[in-house]
């Protein structure tokens, strides 16, 4: 026994050294100036890559998906639902419209169709463009173009085993005829006619103001889409059918050549792109973790993928890499459930009864909250904090003279104590104004390194103002469960932190409106109907300065009577091997497509080669 | 004549309690003086358990547990004993209150269990027949649960989770060991002479069970209690670790070793999941010593002393 007994402390004594050692290095290497932090300017990021050294002929690359579940493969645009999906097919097909840096199309950029707009925006005349081949080698024509508006619009497209979300768009609902042919009364939609071969006029019933950036953009190759024994396949047949599971074509610069499902694709370059050979001879897409992407990129596994902003860290290497950094169309918020959704009238009601229906209380917790501390130490500024509802990325439209809810526990404390809300019993937390102990659920998505300290740090910032505010059940939830409960109007929500993707469409009304299903607080506001209404309408279409004003003016309201507060912009970052040149994430550089990117070297450069 | 009478009855009572042999607790404690190992061990796990539970109590966890973003990844040393972790918490005392609560934890399950256990255990086996049948299917019944999936599956949907829930969740499963051992054990003994002596003097069922099958069943139960304690830490700690265990907000050693699945703490950041790995091992090579010097005890062919 003597010698286990040796063994027992030989170990402690080992395992004892490992750890002094382990934070001995630590505090050296960290131990000057970390006091004053450095933040990062995520506008200094390059947006293109530039890589290391001439490009050569040919070369393959390798493109991470970042997702922590297998891609679903619906590889097609009527159909898919998926984000991860739709970066897959971006390799291979793309729209037959060019977009300009604002996201709306444009003849000015090169494409596949041009088109002409009339004054009232009420049609459109699309023209083909000669020389556009499908990856099967038939020319492109208006009839694809237009058979995508015959799937969205066919009965069965919204049907439980199709499960269709793209009918509803105004764009595509609103187009003459389409609600018989929708309805199953006609054969064909009256509002679309085929000229000849290569053009088509679709006319609408109303104006349509987001026609720039809302058309849909996609042709499908209708003589691909046939059985064996060369017949049509219908919608329910082609959602599953092989021609998009696995063998997906169109006329974008790669073609696909290979499917693992779930996994990887492996696209090849289609020589009779109408933009020029690509570059590249090959493209591999598969899907990598997101625990391991930096290690991926490292080891020169993969040459482009997302990189997590919360995995960035200042001053950080990137000896084989480089990260572009884009500002996302997508912001960060703080919602409160004020009422529920009455699925029969679609339309929201505001009626909870809950505190929260006061305006000053919802004021003073958005000025209690510190989210310049979150940015920067968290995210080391590659998120900061946001001010309107009108994201940066609309540079047009966002004030950035509103300050917003700046962080100001003073104010928040005076808003409460001048609103009624007193400290009655002396626990440390404010009751009602009826002397009522208040406190609310607190809903947020698990997910993500830092959810938890961010979450228990705006119920940290509440506390310090006298808002007694819980996690819902204790802890966080997981992303989907999360949603089927904001969603539902979950009564045990009383505030929520979730996040929008605003798409390129600065028109407010699809998140906020009384009539939208995606207002989750059920926000009800004539004021705030009417200037959504407003901004809009056809005269803000004819007159940017009236739709500016119109604007500007609903940021305001939406922070005078606040039905969430938003917390974050973010930027995102895409990691870039220094051997890639050319991928772009700068919405300006409408002139490089995806077969403008080249390599420098045959094989991805790794952190190990940069040593040397 | 009665005065001799009443000296000779003293004498043999004397002589009794001299020739008695040796009781369970004797045994085990002469044991764990014979090893060596097992004592060091011993006194390690005591010292660790005394600090842990009375440093605690010095400890505000709200003060803990409080997010700090000015604080974030700070290495060890200077104003924090051991560093802090990604909401700039304090490792150390989250280490502290940490292994309080596993602790806790993983003694209540041994103490909850053991007594549900033994009672269903040594009822089965006393009475024998068709209770015995009864409750052994019963416990065949629970055997066959997949387990884990099911505590997993009860952390997901129960809403208010803590400390104590878990200690409910994992009790409900983890007794039928226990209560088979015990069974078993308590088969042999009652077709023992001193069992049948009592029955035919009518001695209540239950005083029997109570005061003459239980005592001589002391030394497996305790043997088997401490192992299961290293047992039921363990789970704990695996629970929380892939995320079906405690709340962030509720440290524990699970949690913080559970920071390691970030490569990057995992690689750089060690200060934040090591410590925690270390006690967990010193506290599982503890008991486990200790249960092997108390198994050896309890079974006289393999005793040291």
């Amino acid at each position: 026994m003597k010698k286990g007994l040796l063994k027992l402390v030989s170990l402690l004594l080992v395992l004892g050294m490992l750890l002094t050692a382990c934070g001995g290095n630590k505090s050296k290497d960290s131990g000057s100036g970390d006091e004053d932090k450095v933040l990062v300017d995520p506008t200094e990021f390059p947006q293109t890559a530039e890589g290391k050294g001439d490009p050569i002929e040919g070369g393959s690359i390798t493109v991470g998906l970042v997702t922590d579940t297998p891609f679903e493969g619906t590889l097609d645009w009527n159909f898919y639902s998926n984000n991860v999906d739709a970066d897959i097919m971006k390799w291979f097909s793309e729209s037959i419209f060019g977009y300009d840096a604002n996201y709306n199309i444009s003849n000015e950029v090169e494409s596949a169709a041009k088109f002409e707009v009339a004054d009232d925006f009420k049609s459109i005349t699309i023209t083909i463009q000669d020389g556009v081949y499908w990856h099967d080698g038939e020319k492109l024509t208006a009839e694809d173009y237009v058979y995508s508006y015959y799937i969205i619009g066919h009965p069965d497209y919204v049907s439980k085993e199709v499960g269709g979300s793209r009918y509803a768009d105004s764009l595509i609902s609103d187009i003459v005829g389409m609600e018989d042919y929708h309805n199953g009364k006609t054969d064909t939609i009256s509002g679309i006619e085929l000229l000849n071969d290569m053009t088509v006029k679709i006319t609408w019933n109303n104006a349509q103001p987001s026609l720039l950036q809302g058309i849909w953009g996609y042709a499908t190759p209708k003589h691909y889409y046939v059985n064996d024994k060369g017949e049509q396949l219908s919608v329910k047949e082609l959602v599953n059918s092989e021609k998009i599971r696995t063998k997906p074509i169109g006329f974008g610069p790669f073609k696909v050549v290979n499917i693992v499902p779930g996994e990887s694709v492996q696209l090849e370059r289609f020589d009779d792109y109408y933009g020029g050979k690509p570059k590249l001879e090959s493209v591999t897409v598969k899907t990598i973790p997101s625990s391991t992407v930096v290690e991926e990129i490292k080891s020169g596994k993969v040459d482009i993928a997302d990189f997590p902003s919360d995995q960035y860290e200042i001053g950080m290497e990137t000896p084989n890499y480089q990260l572009l950094a884009y500002e996302e169309n997508a912001f960060t918020y703080i919602g409160f459930k004020l009422g529920h959704w009455d699925s029969e009238k679609q339309v929201n009601l505001q009626d909870r009864d809950t505190p929260l229906q006061d305006v000053e209380l919802r004021k003073a917790m958005g000025y209690a909250l510190d989210n310049k501390s979150i940015a920067e130490e968290f995210y080391m500024g590659l998120r900061s904090p946001a001010t309107t509802l009108m994201i940066p990325f609309f540079k047009e439209y966002h004030n950035p003279d509103l300050e917003g809810f700046t962080y100001d526990p003073k104010k928040a404390n005076d808003i409460l104590d001048k609103a009624g809300y007193k400290d009655v019993d002396g626990d440390g937390y404010r009751e009602d104004k009826n002397g009522k102990p208040m406190v609310f659920k607190f809903a947020s998505m698990s997910g993500g390194e830092t959810a938890e300290p961010i979450a228990n740090w705006y119920i940290q910032n509440w506390k310090d103002v006298g808002i007694h505010v819980e996690l819902l059940d204790g802890r966080l939830h997981e992303m989907n469960s999360f949603y089927d409960m904001v969603e539902n109007d979950d009564p045990d929500i009383d505030i929520y932190q979730a996040a929008w993707g605003t798409g390129t469409d600065p028109d407010p009304t699809g998140l906020w409106a009384s009539t939208s299903p995606w207002n989750y607080p059920r926000y009800v506001n004539e004021e705030n109907d009417r200037l959504l209404a407003e901004g809009s309408s056809e005269k803000a279409l004819i007159d940017p300065e009236y739709r500016k004003d119109i604007y500007n003016q609903w940021q305001e309201l939406m922070i005078e009577n606040p039905p969430v507060i938003p917390t974050l912009y973010r930027y995102a970052l895409v990691a870039v091997n220094n051997r890639v040149v050319n991928y772009t994430v700068d919405s300006t550089r409408t002139d490089l497509g995806f077969e403008d990117i080249a390599v420098t070297s045959k094989k991805p450069f790794t952190a190990k080669d940069s040593q040397k | 004549m009665s005065a001799t009478a009443l000296k000779g009855k003293k004498a043999i009572k004397e002589e009794m309690k001299k020739s008695k042999a040796p009781s369970g607790f004797s045994v085990l404690a002469r044991e764990l003086v014979k090893d060596k190992l097992a004592l060091v061990s011993l006194v390690i796990l005591v010292s660790i358990v005394l600090f842990v539970y009375i440093y605690a109590l010095t400890l505000d966890q709200a003060e803990i547990t409080k997010i700090n973003p000015r604080a974030i990844f700070k290495p060890p040393g200077g104003e924090y004993l051991l560093g802090t972790d990604y909401g700039g918490r304090d490792i150390f005392g989250q280490l502290i209150i940490g292994a309080r609560n596993s602790l806790t934890i993983g003694i209540a399950i041994t103490l909850i269990t053991s007594f549900i256990g033994i009672t269903i255990g040594i009822v089965a086996g006393y009475f024998g027949g068709r209770v015995d049948n009864l409750l052994m299917r019963f416990i065949d019944f629970i055997l066959v649960l997949p387990v884990t999936m099911l505590i997993i599956v009860f952390v997901v949907i129960v809403p208010k989770f803590n400390v104590l829930n878990f200690i409910f969740i994992m009790s409900i499963f983890y007794w039928t060991g226990i209560a088979r051992l015990i069974r078993s054990k308590t088969l042999a003994e009652r077709e023992l002479d001193y069992v049948s002596a009592s029955k035919t003097l009518g001695t209540p069922n239950w005083k029997i069970i109570l005061f003459q099958v239980l005592p001589n069943l002391s030394s497996i139960i305790i043997v088997n209690m401490t192992l299961n304690l290293a047992g039921n830490i363990g789970i704990e700690t695996g629970l929380t670790y892939l995320g079906f265990g405690l709340p962030e907000k509720t440290p524990s050693l699970g949690t913080l070793i559970s920071y390691s699945t970030n490569p990057d703490v995992m690689q750089n950041k060690s200060w934040v999941w090591l410590p925690a790995a270390i006690l967990i091992l010193v506290l599982m090579l503890s008991i486990n010593f200790v249960g092997q010097a108390l198994k050896r005890a309890a079974d006289a062919r393999q005793r040291l002393g």
